[in-house]
Parts: structure tokens; C-alpha cells; sequence
């Protein structure tokens, strides 16, 4: 979520975008129609530089198999599939047919229909069943952008995912900085903070907080 | 830098895991007048974290100063990785040196003084052409061009280089600034933008990190 880059100045901002984004003609008309055809919510979207940098982190740890939580009208899931090799796969979960629909119609126009699976429904019902299926233990990265107060829950399920040496990128653990701002004792915020603390101390994983768009930790499976 | 301040201090505190050895040689380094070389502990942990990612054994260190960067590079590697380390100080390479020792990371650390573009351009030489998965680059500014062509040659297909200081205090986005090494980072940033050579991803970690990949 969020379409720009936390605590920034509008100038480094717009600086760091002239000189870094690569965003296709086609990732930007998503971000477009997403835009308008949702408004407000449209800032559920992830920021397009995140979304490239995600891309980069998915071809250094050569993904084949991926997860997604939360894809929304699918800027990550179109981001992370061009990064997988033709044969690779990404397991995209939602609870909305209307926004996944604006992504599916992307995915097919970039030609990466084939390796992104939509899985709709309840995200906990479906990375329980995924617990239990062939994937178990195989994604390579997971990525995390969903209801928040699940979060904690989600970690746990994609821990169990990924591989040895694979990757979880969670998003918004910066929550707009209200996370910093001890007056804010709202769920989702007191449900983010308690997250971050606790993946400070897990040593199940090795750590990095990057201040990109809302602010994303990347957690590597020890 | 970037991002402000109460956010930053929040950050550090869910974020930030300095292992003992660095914490000690970045207290070290504080005293000096030229502290503010040394990298954040959360840049360098994220160096570490991506030095993992890729699984890398051999790395470079442009501009090593008192040692953080490429010790925090040969604490993220098993212990048959290397670190190549690159400057011109006896002075501050020695505090490298000893917080190495004190650390336990010293036999894989090799120390080049000197320009570091001769030693890069006698490394190729010596046939290092695309047998490097990592580099870092944290040099005298100027030259940051040349680093990175030396580093793209050296480095493999899928290698990663991580440039620091890309938004040079925020100095590149004051249009009144024309100092040398503002328009040499302007300049330099274009550059990589457009490099077809390469996939890339600018950060504001610290004083602004580009990460570049090799294409295969």
C-alpha cells in the first residue's frame, strides 16, 4: 500500500523516481485505471518504485515459486511475475473478485497470465490449505499486504512456506509513521508495532527494514 | 537522513540488530573528525542481508575507511567468502584491521592499499573479469563512474553492486548546488537510469543507496 515513499521530500522523492523508475508503459496504465476506477482506495496500491525494487529482490534470489497476500488490482503480482523465469509461479491471494479482475486483464496483456494462480477467498482458509499442499516449504519469496491484524498469522504461515534461505517481504510496517506516534492506539497500528517488535527479536529469520513506500521488512528464513 | 526523525528512531529500534563488533568499531570510528564516511548500521545491515540473499563468496569493498562496510560483508558470509578491501589510508585501514582481528573475520578480509582504480584495473588484468557476485562502492565521489565500470566487468551475470551516498545529502535535488561532486552524482544517476546493461533500484537508506544488477 501507499503510492509514495514514506517521510520523503516531495524533491528526493520525484528525484529518486527521474532517476531509478523503469515502470513498462502497461504497469503505469494499472496504476491508471486503478486510479480511477477507485479513488481513495487506489492507495492500497503499492508504490511503483516498491514495486520495482521487490522485482529486483525476486531475480537475486532467482524465484520460481512465489506467494502473495493480498494482491488487490495486482501491481506487485504484475511486478514480481515479470521478475520469474516463463516457467515460474505466483500464488496471488485475495478476497475480491472486482479488484483482482482489473489485474487479470493486465497479467494476460503482459503475457504473464500463465504463471500468476489467483487464489480467491479467505487468505487464513488458504494458506491453511497451502500449508498442507505440495508448495509447503518450496516459495522462494512471499509477500505480505493484507489485513493487518492478520499480519502476525500471515508471518507465521509464509515462515512455514518458504524454503530455507527464502524470503518474506511484509508491507506498511511504517503504517503511514503512525507506528512512531504513541497517541495512535488504533488495531491495525497496535497490530503492526506488536509484528515489528516481535520480528526484531525472532531469530528464526535475519532482518532489514527498507523505507520504501509504507516502509518494508524483509525477513530471510535462517 | 530522509526519512524523519521519530520515524528514523522507530526504525532503528524494531530494525536494527548491530552485532557487538560493529557497534564497537562504529564507537571507535565516532571519535574521529571524518565519522560521518562510516555507513549506517541499517545500511549496513541491509548489505549484509542482500550479501545473503545471493549467497555471495566474493565480494569487493571500494573505499574501506575504518573497516564497517566490509566487515559487516565478511560477518554475512560463510567463512570460505572473501572480501577484496580497497583504500588509500594506513591510518584508518589500521582501526579496520585491528576491529578484523578483534572479530574474527580478519583472514577474510584482504587489504589492497592504494588508488583503487589501478588495483581494480590489475585485478581484471589478472583475469577477475565476471568472478565477483558482490561490490560495494563508497569512494571518493569523482570517480564513481569509473568504479562502477571496473565493477560491472568484474562483477558476474546476476552479480549485485550496492553505490552509496546517490542522493549526496540531498544535495542533487538542490537545483541552485553545481558543485563538482553534486552534478559528477547527477550525472552518474542518469547514467545507471538508463544502463540497459543493468537492473537497478535507488533506496533512501542512509545517504541514498542504488542497488544495481547485472543483467545475465
Amino acid at each position: 500500500m501507499s503510492s509514495r515513499s514514506i517521510g520523503l521530500s516531495e524533491a528526493v522523492q520525484h528525484y529518486m523516481i527521474a532517476n531509478s523508475l523503469r515502470e513498462t508503459d502497461l504497469q503505469r496504465q494499472l496504476r491508471d485505471e486503478t486510479a480511477a476506477a477507485l479513488g481513495g482506495t487506489a492507495s492500497m496500491q503499492i508504490a511503483p518504485e516498491q514495486g520495482q525494487f521487490m522485482a529486483l529482490m525476486a531475480r537475486l534470489i532467482g524465484a520460481r515459486l512465489a506467494l502473495e497476500i493480498g494482491t488487490f488490482t495486482g501491481y506487485s503480482a504484475l511486478a514480481v511475475a515479470q521478475a520469474l523465469p516463463p516457467d515460474g509461479r505466483l500464488i496471488a491471494c485475495d478476497i475480491s473478485a472486482d479488484w483482482t479482475a482489473i489485474g487479470r486483464r493486465y497479467w494476460a496483456e503482459a503475457g504473464v497470465a500463465d504463471r500468476i494462480e489467483l487464489r480467491l477467498g479467505n487468505a487464513v482458509e488458504t494458506l491453511a490449505a497451502l500449508r498442507t499442499a505440495p508448495e509447503a516449504g518450496r516459495f522462494d519469496i512471499a509477500f505480505i499486504d493484507a489485513d493487518k491484524t492478520n499480519y502476525r498469522r500471515y508471518f507465521e504461515d509464509c515462515l512455514a512456506l518458504v524454503r530455507t534461505g527464502g524470503l518474506i517481504m511484509i508491507d506498511n510496517v511504517l503504517w503511514g509513521g503512525s507506528v512512531a506516534d504513541p497517541a495512535d492506539t488504533g488495531a491495525d497500528t497496535q497490530a503492526i508495532r506488536e509484528l515489528n517488535a516481535a520480528l526484531h527479536r525472532d531469530d528464526r529469520i535475519d532482518l532489514s527494514l527498507v523505507p520504501i513506500g509504507d516502509g518494508l521488512t524483509l525477513a530471510r528464513k535462517r | 537522513m530522509f526519512v524523519p526523525e521519530a520515524l528514523n528512531a522507530y526504525m532503528v529500534q524494531v530494525g536494527c540488530r548491530e552485532p557487538e563488533p560493529l557497534a564497537a568499531l562504529r564507537e571507535e570510528t565516532a571519535r574521529l573528525d571524518q565519522a560521518h564516511y562510516q555507513i549506517s548500521p541499517e545500511e549496513g545491515q541491509l548489505l549484509g542481508f542482500l550479501l545473503e540473499t545471493i549467497d555471495a563468496r566474493r565480494t569487493l569493498d571500494i573505499g574501506t575507511f575504518t573497516g564497517y562496510s566490509a566487515m559487516a560483508a565478511a560477518m554475512a558470509m560463510p567463512e570460505d567468502g572473501r572480501v577484496l578491501a580497497f583504500d588509500t589510508s594506513e591510518e584508518f585501514t589500521a582501526i579496520a584491521r585491528r576491529h578484523w582481528q578483534a572479530a574474527g573475520v580478519a583472514d577474510r578480509i584482504e587489504l589492497r592499499l592504494g588508488p583503487a582504480l589501478e588495483s581494480l584495473d590489475r585485478l581484471i588484468a589478472d583475469g577477475g573479469a565476471g568472478r565477483y557476485d558482490f561490490a560495494f562502492i563508497d569512494a571518493d565521489k569523482e570517480r564513481y563512474d569509473a568504479y562502477y565500470e571496473r565493477v560491472l566487468t568484474l562483477l558476474r551475470p546476476g552479480g549485485l553492486a550496492a553505490v552509496d551516498n546517490t542522493l549526496w545529502r540531498g544535495r542533487v535535488v538542490d537545483p541552485g548546488n553545481h558543485k563538482v561532486k553534486t552534478e559528477a552524482f547527477r550525472a552518474f544517476n542518469s547514467k545507471l537510469h538508463g544502463d540497459q546493461r543493468i537492473t537497478l533500484a535507488m533506496l533512501p537508506v542512509g545517504d541514498g543507496v542504488t542497488l544495481v544488477r547485472k543483467r545475465p
